[in-house]
């Protein structure tokens, strides 16, 4: 097998070297503490989550799972009057199942709801290692199941909730469609998978070329799954609700959207959700996007392809919703 | 793993600031990156937004700092930080930094862009060109009327002009940095001081260009220190093109002009003040252009009328301002 790595975006590239003192390709358990403390958490401090007044902020506690703590929900709702009932946006954040919180990388879905009128909700959800799965994928269908149940309170519309995660939390929004479905609850109208995290098996021929290279490489992909699945990782007894790639079904999932950059761990396993997505009958629009290293739109949002990236979701989204 | 660290956002102007700049670019300049890609590297990296404008290759570019194209009419700000593609040569990238912000690695982003910058167009627009002020060597081929004629219709044709078509019309442009342009229809003036000849078929390019050269004589730098148009046509100047075969570049210019000299030398506002008079259609217009009050505008002509030792509000004197004014510049070296 060849491990020729395609080339990064040259102006991702450029992006990429400026930002390579702050993070590096590979992750290890040992790593993770510190990236709790680091930088991410100044950076959201920064930000302005009520995108210029646009938006009520509200952190609500709600029931988690069952015999489980109580989850937060970050919820943005337009400060305007709504003209009917709102769609909603349920997001999921990244962070390779062990760091984040329900503010990490929420901005993308801000950006959507300012632009379509909507109403976003983000979950907070237990992370790994200190809590394996099922606790991350629990938490997660738990404020799907209040989201849905309490969207008219907030001017949601319970019929439109669209659930939406980047990395690890669009693994977790791929394995949210998977149960959802197989559990009768809520019913989303679309998934949008950005450079999801789909795959604890981490062999396939992307992730083996990218090792070391760009944002998220194979070591770090291991880190992740491993503090999610501890020694089950990649063996026989996976459940799809944690690696969405193992289920045998992809059938009467919601319309889906799939992006991920040619030059990034995740590329193979997103390409195979989507292709499996149509082999099952269903409806799915795969975006990959050349030289594009994980995150890439999230680092450089100001980079050509970040623009042509958001774009494309925006554009998806507008045609989903049907405005 | 996204929004873990920083993301790529103006830099922070501490002391690793320009090798990171410097980094930035080499990477793009290594890869081939376009121009888009470089003024927005200009615009993310200062924060504000940058612009590219190359007249005479065709060549607008104008990015925001948040990466989004956003091309506007209109001219560059003098005031704005800025650089030249090639040493000497007139500003052509530009950063849209406000007066009193001014950062200390806008003058490396300007550079390494700058440089990036003319290497792609060297690249892309140096050999074949793709507007006709692009090859200097075809250019002068088409001017110079000892070439023959096949060659400087052959040069036409490489540069994109039909010399079969009857109703093709190019005029010469001289600028002040020397380098001999042509303007076509549509095209942009190049910036800084010009002299433009008349539009002549193709062949007739070197009368345009002699007449554009002397033209440029009589061009201003358009400051307080030397007012007046900064482009002139050659085709209005008329009879007074004549002046231009009575005073050689760098001659002794006549007794009026070394009179407006010595007044300039004792009253700052004197030849911002004369070029009005000289060039507005009345007196009003003329304190309006310079922002004066009517009665101060009397008071300074009395003030220029007992130094210079001639009446400017005269019909005739007006001429001979007129004249001294004009020679002041065909006197220039």
């Amino acid at each position: 097998m060849t491990l020729v790595p395609p080339p990064f975006d040259p102006e991702l590239a450029a992006a990429l070297e400026l930002i390579k003192d702050v993070i590096s390709p590979g992750l290890t358990m040992d790593d993770i503490t510190a990236m709790r403390e680091g930088m991410g958490i100044q950076m959201l401090a920064e930000l302005d989550l009520t995108v210029g007044g646009f938006f009520e902020l509200d952190e609500r506690t709600v029931p988690g799972p069952q015999d489980a703590p109580d989850i937060s929900l970050f919820i943005a709702r337009p400060t305007a009057e709504a003209v009917g009932t709102r769609p909603v946006f349920y997001h999921v954040h990244g962070g390779g199942m062990v760091i984040g919180d329900n503010k990490t990388g929420v901005t993308a879905a801000l950006d959507w709801a300012k632009e379509l009128d909507a109403i976003v909700v983000s979950v907070e959800y237990r992370l790994a290692p200190e809590h394996p799965h099922p606790a991350p994928i629990e938490d997660v269908y738990a404020g799907l199941v209040w989201t849905a149940e309490h969207a008219a309170e907030l001017g949601g519309d319970a019929e439109r909730i669209v659930i939406a995660g980047a990395s690890a939390g669009g693994g977790l929004t791929a394995a949210l469609g998977l149960l959802t479905r197989d559990r009768k609850g809520p019913r989303p109208i679309g998934q949008v998978l950005m450079c999801p995290m789909l795959d604890d098996r981490n062999d396939t021929p992307s992730a083996h070329q990218m090792a070391g290279l760009g944002v998220w490489d194979r070591t770090a992909n291991d880190t992740g799954w491993t503090a999610l699945l501890g020694e089950l990782r990649g063996g026989p007894d996976v459940s799809p609700y944690a690696s969405p790639a193992r289920a045998d079904d992809l059938a009467d999932l919601p319309p889906t959207f799939v992006d991920v950059g040619s030059a990034e761990t995740f590329r193979d396993e997103a390409v195979a959700y989507a292709s499996r997505i149509w082999q099952a009958g269903g409806v799915a629009e795969l975006h990959v996007w050349p030289g594009g290293f994980h995150g890439y739109d999230g680092f450089a949002p100001q980079a050509a392809m970040s623009q042509s990236t958001g774009a494309a979701r925006l554009n998806w989204l507008r045609r989903l919703i049907g405005e | 793993m996204k929004e873990l660290a920083g993301r790529l956002t103006a830099l922070d102007p501490d002391a690793g600031a320009a090798v990171q700049v410097i980094s930035y670019f080499d990477h793009l300049a290594e890869a081939r990156a376009g121009l888009e890609t470089l003024v927005r590297g200009a615009a993310v990296l200062a924060g504000c937004p940058a612009r590219l404008v190359d007249g005479g290759r065709r060549v607008r570019v104008r990015v925001e700092p948040d990466g989004t194209r956003k091309d506007v009419d209109g001219v560059p700000d003098s005031a704005w930080p800025s650089a030249a593609l090639e040493p000497g040569g007139v500003p052509a990238l530009w950063l849209e930094r406000p007066e009193g912000e001014p950062s200390v690695v806008d003058a490396v982003i300007l550079e390494r862009a700058a440089g990036a910058v003319r290497l792609v167009l060297d690249r892309t627009r140096g050999r074949a060109p793709a507007s006709l002020a692009d090859d200097p060597a075809l250019v002068e081929t088409l001017l110079d009327a000892t070439v023959p004629q096949d060659a400087r219709l052959h040069a036409a044709r490489l540069l994109g002009v039909d010399p079969t078509d009857p109703a093709v019309r190019v005029r010469a442009l001289a600028p002040s940095d020397g380098r001999p342009r042509l303007l076509t229809a549509g095209a942009e003036l190049p910036l800084g001081r010009v002299g433009v000849g008349p539009a002549v078929p193709v062949l007739d390019l070197p009368r345009s260009w002699a007449e554009a050269h002397t033209a440029l004589r009589f061009t201003a730098d358009g400051t307080a220190q030397d007012p007046g148009p900064r482009v002139i046509y050659a085709d209005e100047l008329g009879g007074i093109a004549l002046l231009a075969g009575l005073i050689a570049p760098g001659d002794d210019p006549p007794a009026d002009v070394h009179a407006i000299e010595a007044a300039a030398a004792a009253l700052p506002w004197l030849l911002a003040t004369l070029n009005a008079v000289a060039a507005t259609a009345s007196q009003r217009g003329a304190a309006a252009e310079i922002n004066v009050h009517h009665s101060t505008l009397q008071d300074r002509l009395t003030q220029a009328e007992h130094l210079l030792g001639w009446p400017v509000r005269t019909p005739q004197g007006r001429l001979r301002l007129q004249l001294a004014l004009t020679m002041r510049h065909l006197a220039r070296p």
